[in-house]
């Protein structure tokens, strides 16, 4: 099957930031877009996440059917937000006045602030989070996490997790093409209906991947995982002093949405 | 010396799996295990790895010795360090995105010298004639690689006994080869291995010993020479028109183009044989001709249809699919239902569906378990619901993904019976096989593939004998049993 793997080993000089440093960015970002909800902003920064997945040579497979559905669920976003946001001043109506009927949803300027603030925070919280997924090497973060004092028991579940993010979205596709041989197609209608439907994907999917962790479990206790508190670290993170600047930048981001969300810096508002 | 004493088990305390087992296996041993299915061979390899009774409950009685040390008062890590388990999924025990990773991970976590880890990670892939991995990602891995790299990620850790849970389930002629190269390696480096393996066929000619478990115990076998295949006759054929068909077809994942301009025609009354490698576009081949995937260029015809015009469930009604993985196909809650569903979908659930549904179950040795739950079932009892819940309806065309796995004898008659009805009834099958002995007895025609091409299509005899010249014999000797 055509399964995509999660982390990508090629060493473009992003994906040699630290991975504790790849987490922290992703936190702050996700933070601050929270704090300051400024469409100029949101867009500033998906256009850098962009600029990211280019330099570091991730492709964002825009022909594959799940980043066609995340851009088409932003556009849904920005409309719906455009058709049911009244407040504002108005530009024009969808529906317009035709003799005694209408006019109907108008299309205000703040209706379409609205809107792309939220299509566009919700692609920037999409796209980086696969961006760092893609640059962020999963054993290297368990050892940063590690250094942090937190128990490798829990930095290794994150490892777990992106080996095996592909495997099941391969076991996905499988499920989907054993359901289609059988005859079975997706049902909506009705509670029983979308039930039966619910259960015949998930069912089969629950048990392989049961079987998957029980196999997993195994085999990683037959490694002496969990042997002493302590383990070595075949390979090793370290902090570099570009990881420093890059860290000073984001807190001075996060500063920044601060500042301007509690209106410190009034003349910055209309242009983020 | 690693000795098992007087070891019984049994999950639920009402149905004893293994019962007053004795085993002894030396350094530089390799002792095959075999039995039928559900005889409680990967129990006895958790059992005296160690997760039987510490990571899997149940009734255990028994004792674990290695040079006449008892060693039932350690935990699973410290076991581990001595006797170590191979299971038979190598995808599911990978945990790591590396393959250096993966082999340093046991290494790692015993807490060796980082210098030490290094020396092991090198001269454990040297070992399994994997070094040139070193720098793969996992998840880029073939089946055969994932299983020499799950091996060196146990190598690394120095056991002194190694048990290998069906090894050869999911490699071609060509990994078989390999893993007999490799263990006959660890045999020279006095390492005792144990292989748990119904393909006799596999490790036969390494194996010091061969033992068999049946009736809950443990005794020493000696295969008979004749093959042990139902001897069921190859029936007469007289081709009819073509039922099943692909022209031209091309297909790709992505930039990997995995098939490559095949035609390939089924006609009436054929059962064939669709061997090759690991990789060679099988699986791809037979999604293709259920009408599962579209290819990019050239046609697949129902009869004389092209299958992308005709409805879904007129495909399902006219040819059945079962694929590799049992878990990937069970969608209902009891073997009953799931026995039903298909008829259910196509509406045709009716006093004759409903008898024959009860029939097959029965010759599926199913009976039994009709308000089970299909998920508790065994793998090969699982795929043996596969079959029979895909064939209630009596579809034209059989197309089966290495249904043999994990199968016993009552399991393949089974499995061959569906086949053999459906070629007599004026239909076809196809089956994705490795196995020789089933291809020569019981198949009229054999494909094999190369690179996503057909390389050869004729009688077994015919394409055994070119196999044979063109030093592809490993494909012919090592068939299943």
């Amino acid at each position: 099957m055509g399964a995509q793997p999660s982390y990508n080993l090629d060493n473009s000089s992003i994906r040699r930031l630290n991975p504790l440093l790849n987490l922290f960015l992703l936190i702050f970002v996700l933070v601050g877009i929270l704090i300051y909800p400024g469409w100029r902003l949101s867009l500033i920064l998906l256009l850098l996440v962009l600029v990211l997945f280019k330099a570091s040579r991730t492709s964002l497979k825009l022909s594959r059917r799940r980043t066609k559905f995340i851009i088409l669920f932003s556009v849904i976003l920005l409309l719906f937000q455009v058709v049911l946001t009244p407040n504002g001043t108005v530009f024009g109506f969808i529906i317009p006045q035709l003799g005694g009927f209408g006019p109907y949803f108008p299309i205000t300027d703040y209706g379409i602030e609205r809107g792309l603030s939220i299509s566009l925070r919700f692609l920037l919280i999409v796209l980086s989070s696969m961006l760092f997924v893609s640059v962020t090497d999963p054993t290297l973060l368990a050892h940063s996490l590690t250094r942090l004092r937190i128990p490798f028991r829990y930095s290794f579940a994150l490892v777990i997790a992106l080996r095996f993010l592909p495997l099941f979205d391969s076991e996905n596709q499988v499920v989907r093409l054993a359901q289609k041989s059988r005859g079975i197609e997706p049902e909506i209608g009705g509670i029983r209906k979308l039930l039966r439907t619910v259960q015949y994907t998930f069912f089969p999917l629950l048990v392989s991947s049961l079987s998957r962790v029980e196999a997993l479990s195994i085999s990683m206790d037959g490694r002496g995982f969990g042997y002493s508190n302590t383990r070595t670290y075949l390979r090793r993170s370290e902090w570099h002093t570009r990881d420093t600047l890059v860290l000073l930048i984001a807190l001075a981001y996060l500063v920044l949405c601060v500042s301007l969300s509690l209106g410190f810096i009034p003349q910055l508002v209309g242009v983020l | 010396m690693f000795e098992v004493q007087n070891l019984s088990f049994s999950y639920d305390g009402i149905t004893q799996v293994l019962r007053s087992v004795n085993l002894q296996i030396a350094r530089g041993e390799i002792v095959t295990i075999t039995g039928p299915t559900g005889s409680g061979k990967s129990t006895l390899a958790k059992c005296i790895s160690g997760f039987i009774p510490r990571s899997i409950k149940g009734h255990f009685s028994g004792t674990l010795l290695i040079d006449g040390t008892d060693i039932s008062g350690l935990s699973i890590a410290e076991i581990s360090k001595r006797v170590s388990l191979v299971q038979q999924d190598s995808d599911s025990q990978i945990c790591t995105l590396r393959v250096a990773d993966e082999v340093a991970f046991g290494p790692e976590n015993y807490g060796f010298e980082l210098e030490s880890i290094r020396n092991l990670v090198d001269s454990t892939l040297a070992e399994v004639g994997s070094s040139h991995l070193r720098p793969r990602p996992t998840y880029a891995l073939s089946g055969g690689e994932k299983q020499r790299v799950a091996i060196a990620s146990i190598l690394s850790c120095q056991p002194d006994y190694i048990i290998l849970d069906e090894p050869s389930s999911s490699l071609d002629p060509k990994g078989i080869l390999s893993l007999q190269s490799i263990l006959s390696g660890l045999k020279a480096r006095n390492v005792g291995v144990v292989c748990i393996e119904h393909n006799l066929n596999a490790f036969r000619q390494i194996s010091d010993r061969i033992l068999v478990i049946s009736n809950e115990t443990i005794s020493t076998w000696h295969p008979p020479e004749i093959s042990q295949e139902p001897n069921l006759q190859r029936p007469p054929v007289q081709l009819g028109d073509r039922v099943l068909s692909t022209k031209n077809v091309s297909f790709s994942y992505g930039t990997n183009r995995v098939l490559q301009d095949v035609s390939l025609a089924i006609h009436e009354g054929e059962i064939i044989a669709l061997m090759g490698a690991n990789g060679s576009g099988k699986t791809t081949l037979v999604q293709l001709l259920g009408g599962l995937l579209t290819p990019q260029t050239g046609t697949v015809y129902l009869g004389e249809t092209p299958i992308h015009g005709i409805d879904r469930k007129q495909i399902t009604r006219t040819l059945s699919i079962v694929f590799q993985n049992p878990n990937h196909q069970i969608f209902e809650r009891t073997v009953w239902r799931e026995q039903n569903l298909t008829a259910d979908i196509l509406g045709i659930p009716d006093a004759e569906s409903h008898q024959r549904a009860t029939e097959l179950l029965e010759l599926a040795g199913l009976a039994t378990m009709r308000e089970r739950n299909p998920f508790t079932l065994s793998h090969g009892q699982k795929r043996r619901l596969n079959v029979s819940s895909v064939s209630v309806h009596s579809p034209d065309i059989i197309l089966f993904d290495e249904p043999f796995i994990g199968q016993d004898l009552d399991g393949r008659r089974f499995i061959m019976r569906i086949l053999a009805e459906a070629a007599q009834a004026g239909g076809a099958s196809l089956v994705v096989t490795h196995d020789t002995d089933f291809a020569k007895n019981h198949c009229n025609r054999v494909v094999f593939m190369e690179n996503g091409s057909i390389l050869l299509d004729g009688p077994p005899e015919i394409v055994f004998q070119r196999l044979i010249e063109t030093n592809r014999e490993e494909f012919v000797s090592l068939g299943a049993e």
